[in-house]
């Protein structure tokens, strides 16, 4: 269990250290740049994350996919055939996935950061003071004001996001995915998916039941 | 044990580790997501409940597993990113530091001009703009002490943010289709070991039982979750 801990502390450790040798020169070259990132929000993460998700992703799905095929010896070639389904998944997951998810972040955020500005100002309220604790004035030092509430804005409107899109996952993400999905699926495979072709099997058995 | 909204609430506090308040966003999506799918496939009735024993604990290792170390690789990251941020600053001689802040200040207020503001709302608002002028720079274009203070601040805090960036890239795009793809794998033979029909049955890629959205998939429900099926369910990775 030890030597288990000490072996996945040290992959840690060596993946993070590959990551930050390259970046950190980085910060030593264009501490400006760095600086300005400070200001990011879930919007700029989402962005970042599921493009290298959508272009990284289905070629890794593959590479597994090819891999177990090869040390598992598997003659039909079934996890093959999963991992290239699953490939066209992942790029339909990552696509749909940031339009909506940008889209309701940026909702959430505006609306949380318009909250915090009103809020903000209040000093005698107990959210006030958290928000304001050095008291700056909305009118006198404007621009300190609202860099800072606009900072809280960014990082509660996320938690709030975080909350709705446990609704909207369901209710917007999902069909829009699996209409992505199935059009990258026709246009991979250059053929009407399956599910069109029995929907409309199901639909022309409908009709002729009645 | 009450509930205190503003301790609650000063979690999320930007100016103490704003890449720590997109980590811990970002995780607790993942978990919500995690959660959602291994809740759906409890609640799947057309899963046998020998069939569950497998699946609900291997969506739950999975998931964890996953969210645990995109965690921990971000934090020692983030962690790494920001102690070079300070060093660098500790070894900035003081016309150094003040020209970094005056281009860090310039840079905003260049932005600013362009209609977007920290805010999030972007809106070209012109006493704003000014305030911001005055509080960054003297009349001279020298940088002030609040904007040296800022530079100082934003530094670690870009650097965070970008650690947390870095290990979200990892995480979504390395570590979890690894994880995902190799855990389908072991559990999709799990299944046909169980149900050895499952190997004839063909693959439906859109059978997902977390998107259904209608009846209209009712056909698919008439078969048991095969585990072809079951890596494009479990990966259905609600995205949050």
């Amino acid at each position: 269990m030890k030597i288990n801990s000490v072996q996945q502390q040290n992959f840690k450790g060596r993946l993070a250290d590959a990551a930050t040798k390259s970046v950190g020169n980085l910060i030593a070259e264009h501490p400006v740049a760095v600086a300005g990132l400070a200001g990011s929000s879930v919007i700029a993460q989402k962005i970042v994350m599921s493009g290298s998700e959508a272009v990284i992703g289905p070629v890794i799905d593959i590479g597994i996919g090819k891999a177990i095929t090869k040390v598992a010896k598997e003659k039909d070639g079934r996890t093959n055939q999963s991992s290239k389904v699953q490939a066209v998944r992942t790029f339909a997951q990552s696509v749909g996935g940031t339009i909506v998810g940008v889209a309701i972040r940026a909702i959430c955020i505006a609306a949380a950061v318009k909250g915090c500005m009103t809020i903000g100002s209040k000093a005698g309220s107990e959210l006030g003071k958290v928000l304001n604790p050095d008291k700056l004035s909305s009118g006198a030092q404007k621009y300190q004001y609202s860099e800072k509430m606009g900072a809280w804005g960014k990082a509660l409107g996320g938690a709030l996001a975080t909350v709705v899109m446990l609704f909207t996952n369901f209710v917007v993400d999902a069909p829009f995915i699996n209409w992505i999905n199935t059009k990258t699926m026709e246009f991979v495979t250059k053929k009407p998916a399956t599910k069109n072709i029995e929907q409309k099997k199901e639909t022309q058995n409908a009709k002729e039941a009645k | 044990m009450s509930f205190n909204l503003a301790k609650f609430v000063d979690n999320f506090n930007p100016e103490k580790d704003a890449g720590k308040v997109l980590l811990v966003l970002n995780a607790a999506g993942m978990l919500f997501a995690a959660a959602s799918n291994t809740f759906a496939a409890a609640a799947d009735k057309n899963t046998s409940a020998e069939d569950k024993k497998f699946l609900v604990p291997s969506g739950i290792v999975t998931g964890a597993a996953n969210i645990a170390l995109y965690y921990k690789l971000t934090q020692k990251i983030m962690d790494r990113l920001k102690d070079v941020a300070n060093t660098h600053i500790a070894n900035l001689s003081d016309n150094e530091l003040a020209q970094k802040a005056k281009e860090l200040a310039l840079a905003k207020i260049n932005k600013a001009e362009k209609g977007f503001l920290g805010t999030g709302l972007f809106k070209k608002k012109p006493d704003l703009i000014q305030s911001m002028k005055d509080t960054l720079l003297t009349k001279d274009g020298i940088a002030t002490e609040a904007a040296i203070n800022e530079f100082k601040k934003q530094l670690p805090n870009g650097a965070s943010v970008m650690g947390a960036f870095i290990g979200a890239v990892i995480g979504s795009a390395i570590i979890t289709p690894i994880i995902r793809d190799i855990s389908a794998y072991f559990v999709q033979k799990g299944m046909e070991k169980r149900n050895p029909h499952l190997k004839d049955v063909p693959y439906k890629p859109y059978f997902d039982p977390a998107h259904i959205e209608s009846r209209r998939y009712g056909h698919y429900k008439k078969q048991p979750l095969s585990m072809k099926n079951y890596m494009a369910f479990t990966n259905s990775k609600l995205k949050i």
